[in-house]
């Protein structure tokens, strides 16, 4: 099945939507309420386009591709809905890029910016509350919503626990929890993965703005593999290049494997431990009365061989054994099977949790 | 792990991550999914969401349960007799898949014979789950095209886990769901990378990429490119050394590990702890293990360092250093290289990825990986045996790769410990969503402690209301091993007559209370049955801040918590 999109000829699946099929010819459809994790809910309309023979235009993130439909994404008419819908958009929001993107990058503002909205629409009076949330992680900031319910919908749809929901009406329309509670007295499990989906900076991390670390683009993002469960999810430490510290972590792009965008609590928030204060510093040994103290590597490492070489000459080597980790990596457990065989002679080495 | 070695050829999950969102049948046991897994648990509401069925198998009613069809509640440590009931359907029915059996397998005669006797309604009397129930999962799983089997330390942290493990490959075979997408058996680690360890060659048995000790050609292949003669003996898994602690083992080296902490009926291996000549630590935090080291070297966390970590769908994926570690902390394998040149091995390495290099070099499966190649693009599943090899997105696809997929007979062997009139209650340990393990990471960071500030255990109304227990009280739960000091929580997730706790808290540690009788195969011990009694602690031995009841907010286990 095929249809004209823009003048190109263009294969389909049956089931694909215009905006998918647009996308992977490289197409670019301007989307907001958007998310390739989520059913599509056209509620945004930045993503109309023109449909030959339809009086009205569709959203094209939730109008299924059909034989011989013939799609324009570039008309006269679809940028003058653009320009109109999102300078729209911006009037209900933080003004100037700069100001809004104390977070993450603002979606809003750069398409805005792209389709050459105008920026000059008299600013409409705030009127969407948000509300004080106790929760370490998650920040709610209103005049950035513009209700798009991504977040809402990846709360129900992938995260399956419904926590949040859109409540009022109107230009009210805000998120809220069932009675206002704090996300810590819901179903909350604290993924962030709202966080990851807002395309405003709206949901956003609490931590890096009570910080007042510098804004998402500024940071130096570095793609690593979360240290603590076995799905291996994708994720990009945001460090900031002044003070050289993690400011943040996100998840990468939606499609990257395993996680598909997505993070659970702990891989997205708990990196605590990396600059806790209670981390060691500095070898210790044990001195003669039994109290550790501080030592160079060069005493340690040189009490440490000592030690284990003795073991071996008093009992033989296998009275040694090695414990090696499955929090460590591929390469330091390699090593260590490698020190405990080809340097002492013995196989009694084993990971802790070999399950 | 060794189970899914001698049944398929190869332990790891055979299909991916991503294929589960496109499974159409859903059985998953001894897996609290969404806490211990909560992406994979996404992929699983995503094929739910689109229609799919799921069967959680699960003594608890664990989040999970929620979106399934059907949930088994079965007696903990009764698997094999639900999983031999489910057999004895399939082969009743004559809903095997014949051709496969014959084409791809041997042993299934034996297993015929055996699971004969397992009828469903002599299994409902032992497992607790009705008969009609077991023969409905048996049905719809052997006749779904893409049927997966999804399960974890529920079904490997037992006295018998490597039984279970062969009870659910038999499914598998007999139904041929494997080789497919979407389908196959899916073991779900626990940490980053134990999946990765196992491969290193971390392990008594085996050399990296599982090539045994005792096999002369291995260990040749090793002996020239290391220089040194080795060892055919197998060595002590860890489950024997632990017991060995202070007895035969009178030397240990223990990287980024709380043995004290992680590991079964501590009190005995702290005993042995006292008697060892040498301990050397390595790790972030001073831990408990700490206690009785000599020398302790501190290590950078992965956030500090280069290497890779391979998932649970075998693919091998960076880690990059991002910031500097604190004081003198350095990377483990740094450490590793300067200890081992001080025991005589000059190993010349100057970075993580000449390490992976030589790892791929001498083990087939990974030959084709290098930091480089990952560099490029996205992490490579193994098997991957040359450097144009895309990696293997599902295993088995042309045929087991043992060859045959082996069918093993088991017959249920009840847990090492069951309850009594002394200590009445079951208990079970595991894991929850908002800690990891021995808690040494999550438990300094702010979202564990507002929702989950102190350790407890999950107790049902009706024991809780025959001890006096409120919610939220200070309890002690004891074993014949030991004794801890925790809180309750009465949950509607445990049935009557059975406890549950979470192993993650240095204060309450349950590991005073587990036994270490180890799977014989495996070693890993039995955490997840043991025989236990929980009594309300007098108001008058209990200290300022444990008198206040503790707060679990939204918290899902209590009986009255958000869905
Ligand atoms: S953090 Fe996750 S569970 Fe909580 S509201 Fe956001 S999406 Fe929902
Ligand atoms: S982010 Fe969560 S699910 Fe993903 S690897 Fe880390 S711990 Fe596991
Ligand atoms: S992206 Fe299509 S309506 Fe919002």
């Amino acid at each position: 099945m095929r249809i004209q999109i823009d003048g190109r000829d263009v294969e389909f699946e049956p089931g694909e939507t215009i905006l998918e099929v647009a996308r992977r010819e490289g197409l670019e459809i301007p989307t907001l309420c958007h998310d390739p994790r989520l059913d599509p809910a056209g509620a945004c309309r930045t993503c109309l386009v023109e449909v030959d023979g339809w009086r009205r235009m569709p959203p094209s993130c939730a109008t299924k591709a059909q034989d011989g439909m013939v799609v324009r994404t570039r008309t006269e008419r679809v940028g003058r809905h653009q320009r109109a819908l999102l300078a729209l958009y911006l009037a209900d929001h933080v003004q100037g890029a700069d100001a809004c993107e104390t977070g993450a990058p603002c979606e809003l503002h750069a398409m805005a910016a792209k389709v050459g909205a105008p920026t000059d629409w008299t600013p409409l009076e705030p009127v969407r509350v948000g509300r004080d949330d106790p929760n370490p992680y998650i920040e709610f900031r209103a005049d950035r919503c513009i209700a798009c319910a991504r977040c809402t919908r990846y709360c129900a749809e992938v995260e399956a626990v419904t926590a949040i929901s859109l409540v009022g009406r109107g230009s009210k329309t805000t998120i809220g929890t069932v009675d206002a509670s704090s996300l810590l007295d819901t179903s909350c499990e604290l993924c962030g993965g709202c966080i990851d989906t807002c395309p405003t900076g709206a949901m956003t991390e609490k931590r890096p703005l009570l910080q007042l670390a510098p804004p998402e683009r500024q940071l130096e993002k570095v793609r690593t593999t979360c240290n603590y469960c076995g799905v291996g999810c994708q994720l990009d430490l945001n460090v900031d290049p002044a003070t050289k510290k993690i400011v943040k972590i996100t998840s990468p792009p939606v499609g990257t494997p395993p996680n598909d965008g997505n993070l659970c609590v702990k891989g997205r928030f708990a990196y605590e431990f990396v600059e806790h204060p209670d981390r060691l510093t500095t070898p210790l040994v044990r001195g003669e009365d039994g109290a550790l103290r501080e030592a160079s590597w060069d005493e340690a490492l040189d009490r440490a061989a000592r030690g284990l070489m003795g073991v071996k000459e008093r009992y033989g080597a296998d009275a040694l054994g090695f414990v090696s980790s499955s929090r460590c990596t591929m390469e330091e457990n390699y090593l260590v099977q490698k020190l405990s065989r080809a340097a002492f002679g013995t196989n009694n080495c084993h990971q802790c949790a070999a399950t | 792990m060794a189970g899914l070695v001698t049944t398929f050829g190869a332990g790891a999950m055979t299909n991916s991550i991503r294929e589960i969102r496109d499974a159409d049948f859903l059985f998953v046991i001894g897996s609290n999914t969404s806490e211990a897994h909560p992406i994979i648990a996404m992929e699983m509401k995503q094929a739910l969401h689109r229609g799919a069925t799921m069967v959680v198998a699960d003594p608890r009613a664990i989040w999970m349960t929620n979106l399934a069809e059907k949930h088994l509640r079965l007696n903990p440590g009764t698997d094999v007799w639900l999983l031999n009931a489910m057999a004895h359907v399939i082969i009743e029915e004559g809903l095997t898949d014949e051709a496969f059996i014959r084409d791809n397998t041997e042993g299934f005669e034996a297993v015929k014979e055996t699971v004969a006797r397992y009828t469903p309604e002599e299994a409902e009397s032992v497992t607790g789950v009705p008969a009609e129930d077991i023969r409905w999962t048996a049905r719809r799983y052997a006749t779904t095209e893409r049927a997966g089997i999804y399960y974890t330390l529920g079904i490997t942290e037992h006295s018998h886990g490597t039984d279970n493990v062969y009870a659910l490959s038999n499914l598998v075979l007999m139904t041929g769901h494997l080789g497919k997408p979407s389908a196959g058996m899916n073991p779900l680690r626990g940490q980053n990378n134990v999946q990765g360890a196992n491969d290193a060659g971390a392990s008594p048995i085996f050399l990296p990429g599982y090539q045994r000790v005792d096999d002369p050609e291995a260990r040749a292949k090793y002996e020239e490119a290391w220089g040194v003669p080795l060892s055919p003996e197998p060595g002590l898994n860890l489950n024997e050394m632990m017991k060995k602690v202070g007895g035969q083992v009178k030397g240990l080296f223990v990287m980024g590990e709380d043995i004290v902490i992680s590991e079964p009926n501590v009190s005995r291996l702290e005993a042995g702890l006292n008697n060892v000549d040498f301990v050397v630590v390595q790790d972030l935090f001073l831990n408990e293990t700490c206690r009785f080291a000599d020398v302790i070297l501190p290590a950078a966390c992965f956030a500090e360092k280069e290497g890779t970590f391979t998932n649970s769908e075998r693919r091998v994926q960076r880690v990059r250093k991002a910031v500097e570690p604190p004081g003198q902390a350095r990377a483990d394998w740094e450490i590793l290289v300067d200890l081992a040149a001080r025991c005589g091995a000059d190993w010349g390495y100057t970075s993580a990825a000449e390490v992976y290099d030589e790892l791929a070099r001498f083990a087939p499966k990974f030959a084709g990986i290098s930091h480089a190649r990952i560099d490029e693009g996205i992490g490579l599943q193994w098997p991957c045996p040359d450097d144009e090899h895309p990696g293997t997105v599902y295993l088995h696809e042309g045929g087991v790769l043992r060859g045959r997929g082996a069918f093993q007979a088991v017959e249920f062997r009840p847990p090492i410990e069951m309850p009594d009139p002394e200590y009445p209650l079951v208990l079970s340990t595991g894991r929850t969503l908002y800690h990891y393990n021995a808690a040494t990471q999550t438990r300094r960071g702010l979202g564990a402690n507002a929702k989950q500030p102190a350790a407890f255990i999950e107790i049902h109304r009706r024991d809780a209301r025959a001890r006096g227990i409120e919610s939220g009280e200070m309890i002690e739960v004891s074993t014949r091993r030991g004794v801890v000091r925790c809180r309750a929580i009465v949950s509607r997730q445990v049935r009557p007559g059975s406890i549950w706790m979470p192993l993650h808290f240095p204060d309450a540690r349950a590991n005073l209370l587990t036994t270490d009788a180890g799977d014989p195969i495996t070693g890993t011990a039995e955490y997840k049955v043991c025989a236990a009694e929980v009594k309300k602690l007098d108001a008058a031995t209990l200290d300022e801040s444990e008198r206040e009841p503790a707060r679990f907010r939204g918290s899902y286990y209590a009986e009255r918590g958000p869905v």
